[in-house]
């Protein structure tokens, strides 16, 4: 009986302490909350509006006469819409998986910390960090026919005739979406081995006492051990690869023809070069709807999963 | 364990909440929303533009003869203008339009704008470009401009092209030698070379199929040889059009890599020696004369008598913004408008005067590289963009036929379904 007075004295007593402490957190919080509304929420506010309304070159710096739906349906009815959302489908599982297996693969490979490991490190972070206009046309070169890729690839006998990377409409998709992945996989690598540091390395004494293979403990502990950032990390990864335009615009420009046309680039071609902003815009609202639904799927799935 | 559970739980969801917002900007960003690239390098030059003695002047060149040529420009304006400075500014080539635009709505951009002549009604109507009428009519020199260089609308001038630009076939003098063929008159005498150059290990051709309006602009004279005009769509035409170009692909004198090459790339293609062919502008000479160690010439495309080349060149226009228009006036009467400046651009860029006086000095018809360029604006020369297309619809028709010669070129649609799927098209547009 004596332990319950104490311990709400306690509470009693700290709890003054803890009340504004809590309050001024909600401080510290103002100016990310400012910035977001000024530069996310008003700007897809814009976004919407002008997705309901007709705007052009000459329409832009006046009034937006309101269409309604006009835009969502004339991008439909051209089938420019649905073709772009299959591409982007297409790519956006591409850079997922590539991107989160060989990030896994990363970080297991780069597990220790040490001196080697480390330097390799940062070597990614550097490739991670360069702009893609830069990453982009360092690979364009890289896929050229006299590029080295193809120069290596005749060398070694592969192939007689240049493999067409960026010019053929299948290939091109593949090729750019996996240098999106490769952009990608640094990040991937390193948030996955902070998550494998945070394994004792007691378990894998232990698992290596019981004669566990390696592939073992990749299947058995560190898989698992890294299951939650996993599915956080799968979602960031899923919308890098669907707001995917810099590669593309640097590397092919939406082609050959129409091939590498995704969502985001569509909207692009539309807006600022078509200067057709509505159009443009309704484009963009239906890519940020994918993305939406796609969030709001893996919150509930993850939910379920950690209530049972 | 459950509150553990829920802790994690309430922990994930808030940070794919946390992904889910920054989808929605990235998304948003990604499509459209914003200009890529930004306005900053623009933006901040423009800030400072005009009434302060300085013309910004915003183009998109950057090889190295049409650099030389704004910076002598600048140095020809600023001689006598003392305390003037002239500030050029690069803004990439398809990012130009929409900058420009961008800034008008900011109510601020550039004293000068130097953009492609054939999408003037693009800026115009978004009123980033200021009416220039009153000092045109004012201008001495206006009769020696002809019709077709003089841009405008509703009783507006809105630009004025200080030369003319357009495509030649440049041909590697030594593969012809080699080779043993004359340089081409015809189409046929085209392929018979190409093949004859692509069996002694060279390459045929090279071109731009990059799906926009550089695309449009090289697939014009091609396209036009076999019957094609945007005035009477013929599907069959255009058919034959991209079906001749996708045949030399077939056949190997073109690189399917064409698709990825803006007009700059397969002229360095040329230039390192291993092409016979090059369908390129007037404004490589320069380039050429740098770079190529080899003996090379131009003739006129050979696209018979049906083949038009489109006379293009940029545009010269006050932004309707400008802080000092009538300095920027002064810059353009000074350089771009000026027989002397029109003869810089023959110097350094092998550009044709659009002035009648300077198109007659020595220094353009004593040009053996211009005079086949002469010759073709002579008999196939062809207003840019066609003046069936609308002004507000040229950016829409020249990507849909840039998209469908790319496709074409690629292999992405037969010639057949390239043709059909951009007469559906360009009929919406043309009206």
């Amino acid at each position: 009986m004596s332990t319950p007075a104490p311990a709400a004295a306690r509470a009693s007593a700290a709890a003054p302490q803890r009340r504004p402490r809590r309050q001024s957190r909600y401080l510290f919080l103002l100016p990310a909350l400012v910035f977001l509304a000024l530069f996310s929420v008003y700007p897809l506010v814009q976004l919407v509006r002008m997705s309901l309304s007709d705007v052009t070159a000459s329409t832009l710096n006046t009034a937006w006469p309101f269409i309604g739906l006009e835009n969502f349906q004339q991008g439909l009815a051209s089938g420019q819409t649905g073709d772009a959302l299959t591409r982007t489908a297409v790519f956006v599982l591409v850079v997922t998986v590539v991107g989160m297996v060989l990030g896994l693969a990363g970080a297991i490979a780069l597990r220790t910390r040490g001196r080697w490991s480390n330097v390799l490190l940062a070597v990614m972070v550097f490739a991670w960090a360069l702009p893609p206009v830069v990453n982009g046309s360092v690979w364009k070169f890289l896929f050229a026919d006299a590029g080295l890729l193809n120069v290596a690839a005749r060398a070694v006998g592969l192939t007689d005739t240049a493999l067409p990377f960026l010019y053929d409409q299948y290939w091109a998709l593949g090729a750019v979406a996996f240098v999106n992945s490769w952009a990608v996989i640094p990040f991937n690598a390193l948030v996955f081995r902070a998550a494998l540091l945070n394994i004792e390395p007691e378990v894998f004494e232990a698992a290596a006492l019981d004669g566990a293979s390696r592939w073992q403990e990749v299947r058995h502990i560190m898989v698992p051990s890294v299951r939650p950032t996993m599915l956080v990390l799968l979602v960031l990864t899923i919308v890098y690869g669907f707001r995917s335009f810099d590669f593309i615009y640097v590397m092919t420009y939406g082609g050959p023809g129409t091939a590498t046309n995704t969502l985001p680039f569509l909207g692009y071609l539309q807006a600022f070069s078509r200067f057709d902003f509505g159009l443009g815009a309704s484009t963009s609202v239906v890519a940020v709807l994918v993305v939406l639904v796609l969030a709001v799927l893996y919150a509930r799935s993850i939910s379920k999963e950690e209530k049972e | 364990m459950r509150n553990s559970a829920q802790n994690r739980s309430t922990r994930h969801v808030a940070v794919i909440g946390a992904a889910a917002a920054t989808a929605l900007v990235l998304a948003a960003c990604g499509g459209g929303d914003t200009e890529p690239g930004a306005t900053a390098d623009g933006g901040a030059t423009a800030d400072g533009a005009g009434g302060d003695g300085t013309v910004t002047v915003w183009h998109y060149f950057s090889a190295d003869n049409q650099v030389k040529l704004m910076d002598d420009y600048a140095a020809k304006f600023e001689e006598t203008h003392e305390g003037v400075t002239v500030e050029n500014v690069y803004v990439p080539y398809d990012q130009m339009n929409s900058k420009v635009i961008s800034a008008a709505g900011q109510e601020t951009g550039p004293d000068i704008v130097v953009f492609n002549g054939a999408e003037w009604s693009t800026l115009a109507l978004a009123g980033a470009l200021a009416p220039m009428e009153e000092q045109w009519d004012g201008f001495a020199d206006a009769d020696q401009f002809p019709d077709s260089v003089i841009h405008g609308m509703d009783d507006h001038v809105y630009a004025v092209q200080g030369y003319v630009n357009l495509l030649g076939l440049w041909y590697n003098a030594e593969i012809l030698e080699e080779i043993g063929v004359e340089p081409p008159t015809s189409i046929e005498e085209l392929e018979a070379a190409m093949a004859a150059a692509t069996e002694a290990g060279y390459q045929g051709i090279t071109l731009s199929g990059l799906p926009q309006s550089q695309g449009e602009w090289q697939a014009y004279p091609w396209l036009t040889s076999q019957g094609f005009d945007y005035s009477d769509l013929d599907e069959q035409a255009l058919t034959d059009g991209f079906a001749m170009v996708r045949g030399w692909v077939e056949d190997g004198y073109l690189s399917q890599e064409a698709t990825t090459w803006d007009q700059t790339v397969p002229f360095q293609e040329f230039t390192a020696g291993d092409v016979a062919f090059a369908a390129n502008g007037n404004w490589q000479m320069g380039t050429a004369e740098a770079d190529a160690g080899f003996e090379y010439g131009v003739v006129p495309l050979p696209v018979g008598e049906t083949g038009k080349v489109y006379l293009g060149g940029e545009g010269q226009s006050i932004g309707a913004f400008s802080d000092d228009p009538d300095l920027a006036w002064e810059y353009l009467t000074e350089t771009y408008f000026d027989t002397d400046g029109q003869l810089l651009a023959v110097e350094n860029v092998g550009s044709i005067p659009s002035r009648l006086d300077a198109s007659q000095e020595p220094a353009v018809t004593d040009n053996a590289l211009l005079e086949p360029f002469a010759t073709t604006l002579a008999e196939n020369g062809a207003n840019y963009p066609d003046p069936v297309v609308p002004p507000e619809n040229v950016a829409d028709l020249q990507t849909a036929m840039g998209q469908a010669w790319s496709a074409a070129l690629g292999g992405q649609r037969s010639p057949e379904d390239a043709a059909a799927d951009v007469i559906a098209q360009i009929q919406g547009l043309i009206g």
